[in-house]
């Protein structure tokens, strides 16, 4: 159906917002695994009413979150030989994604801790390779852009076998794609070989995520109930209202206008408080979910002394041209690429979960 | 999906002014853009020069934001038609025409435009947007040039400068897109300053504007562009285009795709 | 913010869809070098202006709020309602002049989430 032209004007691209709200200690509460399905972040923030001097403890949480690596002009059969599977694929959870490509322009490739290996190719590249793979959901009718998965940890995929001969045929003859890559592992012993030395023949580049520390004086903060996502008139504020005044926080937006303002009539949602101090740490770089864990858990355990605050969020940013969103979900780039979450931390431990996409996104889980 | 291209970059400006063109193209994230060279047969005797090679005049091409890859820089010829006689030399196969990376047509009249659209070997077909339409577009030559792979070209720059002829701009690309319905359109600047210039996002959502949807829109700075170089590969070749991949190994065991679905890719 | 604790929350799940009242765009405001830079109130005046050029008094009357302005770079944050983003948007695209002098707005990011903006892994430099 053709829509006409002056309707267009007025639509607005797709999006998602997912509200979830629970308890952190609930047996079946699923929230540590949303952080752990959605893989590639780039900045995670938290935000502490009330609080002008971070613990010991989570300063520690926080100069943990650790190195990850930068490899250059790094082929992808690299990442299908069986050396590096059984040296780091195997052996925990190892996390590769294409730096400076863009998924609606570009060929992207991504490695999953679950031992897949997602490629999301335009359709020249994808008939070279010709390795099979779907198109993608949001391509058109045309299909322009397709999406290859490959399970590396398969049984199927051992060194001998053709399905492994023929990936690694053609990626390495048939087409060679090179990128450069942030790479990250994780793993729970100690031993083996790390990816510095691994590639050390490539050009690699071992990085630190910055830390950036702040202290918020008279901050207005909403007045939120957790069992009241949806909040009350006159009591609590509604899970929207948190998420756009935090946006505002986190931007450094002025939250004091009035309604006859001529520049902003944005205002801190009803009701609020003033509260002294707030403290926001930001952090920046290709962050595993792994440490998030850590760091939602240690967030938790600030509540296990009494504390002033009432609440405190956690913002994780994902990168804005992953293949993927949570799990295997396909995800694009139409006009933006976001796809984030926040959690609101309730003193009894009670959590709110937001989950956003944009245009080409599947709903969150 | 294809990176972003402005295919219309005036080729006649001076080579400091160009260079800040490509500058201002490549930091707003196009990866490709064509020199336009125009040649107007109503003004006296014209010649098809050869066009400019683009590596000459600039020896290093600037970088596209957040990439590591330099911009691509293509030739294109623009001939402005006002009398049947002048497409003769369209048909006719001249040397420095095969030359051009792109080569578009611009219609003064119905009867050329229907031409342009049904029998002229071209890749692009502009669209006038600085006056009023001197014609009516039919459905049976834009279906036509759909059919045959060739797109139909708007710019922008002139609604930037002129707010009369952001009128005609507007109004004739609605008027375009009742019958074309959407397909087969590029966005092009034009520009002749890095101010005049707008980001593929940005030129995108003024597709909106000019009764597109979401994803044509899109595709008009993107897919639609590739397409039309595409289009212009297979013509300079005539028979379709073989990308030969030399391989460091004997002879007999070089590999060259087939053509066959070299062409399917520029009908996509 | 002290409140009697509420009993822990049962879970709740709401899916909203393209429900975002609000559209969010970063802009900077690129002149001519040496050009007077505006103030925030002209900066609003500016974008009130575009709008009326291209869509009229309805555009003019768009709610369209200035969130942060910065002098010194010339970028913004502005909000408008979800049914105008098209409107805007094309609106600072087709202005072409400030104080008869050329100008061009450069959208650099657009999202139905504020919260999106403050972390955009397109303008990131890890290394």
């Amino acid at each position: 159906m053709s829509v006409p032209p002056l309707r267009r004007l007025r639509q607005v691209p797709r999006h998602l917002l997912v509200c979830e709200k629970g308890h952190a200690r609930h047996a079946r509460s699923r929230h540590a695994a949303h952080v752990q399905e959605h893989a590639y972040n780039c900045r995670v923030s938290f935000l502490i009413p009330e609080c002008g001097i971070l613990p010991e403890v989570l300063k520690n949480t926080i100069a943990d979150v650790g190195e990850y690596y930068l490899v250059r002009n790094l082929s992808v059969h690299e990442l299908v030989a069986h050396e590096f599977i059984d040296a780091f694929v195997k052996k925990g959870s190892c996390y590769a994604l294409t730096y400076n490509t863009k998924i609606d322009q570009d060929n992207t490739a991504a490695l999953l801790p679950n031992g897949k290996l997602i490629l999301s190719v335009d359709k020249d590249t994808y008939e070279e390779l010709g390795l099979q793979g779907r198109p993608s959901q949001y391509s058109g009718k045309k299909v322009m852009r397709y999406i290859i998965t490959i399970d590396l940890t398969d049984s199927g995929f051992h060194p001998d076998s053709k399905k492994h001969n023929r990936v690694l045929w053609a990626l390495k003859e048939k087409k060679p794609l090179e990128f450069d890559f942030l790479l990250a592992w994780y793993n729970t012993g100690a031993e083996g070989s790390t990816l510095m030395s691994y590639f050390s023949k490539n050009q690699i580049q071992a990085l630190k995520p910055k830390i950036t520390f702040n202290t918020l004086r008279d901050l207005q903060c909403p007045v939120l109930q957790s069992n009241e996502l949806q909040g009350k008139p006159d009591e609590s504020c509604s899970t929207e209202e948190l998420f756009e005044w935090l946006g505002a926080v986190l931007n450094q937006v002025s939250l004091d206008n009035k309604s006859s303002s001529f520049l902003s009539t944005y205002c801190c949602p009803q009701p609020n408080t003033i509260v002294e101090k707030a403290f926001l740490c930001t952090i920046t770089g290709f962050i595993i979910p792994e440490k998030i864990i850590q760091l939602l858990e240690q967030l938790c355990c600030y509540f296990g002394e009494p504390k002033l605050a009432y609440w405190l969020t956690l913002t994780v940013h994902g990168f804005a041209d992953s293949p993927v969103s949570w799990r295997e979900s396909e995800h694009g780039f139409h006009k933006g690429g976001e796809n984030l979450y926040n959690f609101v931390i309730f003193r009894n431990l009670d959590y709110w979960l937001q989950m956003a996409v944009g245009t080409n996104d599947d709903c969150p889980p | 999906m294809a990176g972003f291209a402005d295919l219309n970059l005036p080729q006649g400006l001076d080579k400091k002014s160009l260079q800040s063109l490509l500058e201002a193209a490549a930091h707003l994230g196009y990866s490709a853009v064509a020199l336009n060279h125009v040649v107007d047969f109503k003004e006296k005797k014209q010649e098809i020069v050869k066009p400019v090679s683009p590596s000459e005049l600039f020896p290093s091409l600037p970088i596209v934001q957040g990439t590591s890859k330099r911009i691509k820089v293509l030739t294109r010829l623009t001939l402005i038609v006002s009398d049947p006689s002048h497409c003769n030399l369209l048909r006719s196969t001249s040397a420095n025409i095969r030359l051009y990376d792109i080569i578009a047509v611009f219609p003064k009249t119905e009867k050329l435009f229907h031409i342009a659209c049904t029998t002229l070997d071209v890749d692009l077909v502009c669209i006038n947007v600085t006056e009023k339409l001197p014609f009516y577009f039919r459905r049976p030559p834009v279906n036509m040039a759909i059919d045959r792979g060739i797109y139909f070209e708007l710019l922008y720059t002139h609604a930037i400068k002129d707010s009369t002829m952001r009128r005609y701009t507007i109004s004739n690309a609605i008027s375009l897109m009742q019958i074309c319905k959407g397909k087969n359109i590029v966005i092009s600047s034009a520009a002749e300053r890095p101010l005049e210039l707008r980001g593929p996002y940005d030129v995108a959502n003024l597709g909106l504007l000019f009764g597109l949807s979401e994803s044509e829109a899109k595709a008009a700075v993107s897919t639609n562009c590739r397409a039309t170089m595409l289009h212009g590969e297979t013509r300079k070749s005539a028979c379709g285009v073989v990308y030969t991949v030399k391989k460091p190994r004997k002879v007999e065991e070089e590999e060259a795709t087939l053509p066959a679905c070299k062409k399917a890719k520029t009908q996509a | 913010m002290a409140r009697a604790e509420p009993p822990a929350a049962t879970f709740e799940r709401r899916v909203l869809r393209s429900a975002a009242e609000h559209h969010y765009l970063r802009v900077r405001l690129e002149l001519p070098d040496g050009g007077a830079r505006p103030s925030v109130a002209q900066f609003k005046q500016l974008v009130v202006s575009a709008l009326r050029e291209l869509h009229g008094e309805v555009g003019a009357a768009l709610p369209v709020d200035v969130l942060i302005y910065e002098e010194k770079t010339l970028s913004a944050i502005l909000r408008v309602i979800s049914s105008g983003l098209v409107k805007l948007w094309s609106a600072l695209t087709l202005l072409g002049f400030y104080q008869n002098r050329r100008c061009a707005f450069r959208v650099l990011q657009t999202s139905p989430f504020l919260l999106a903006l403050s972390g955009n892994s397109r303008e990131l430099v890890l290394d």
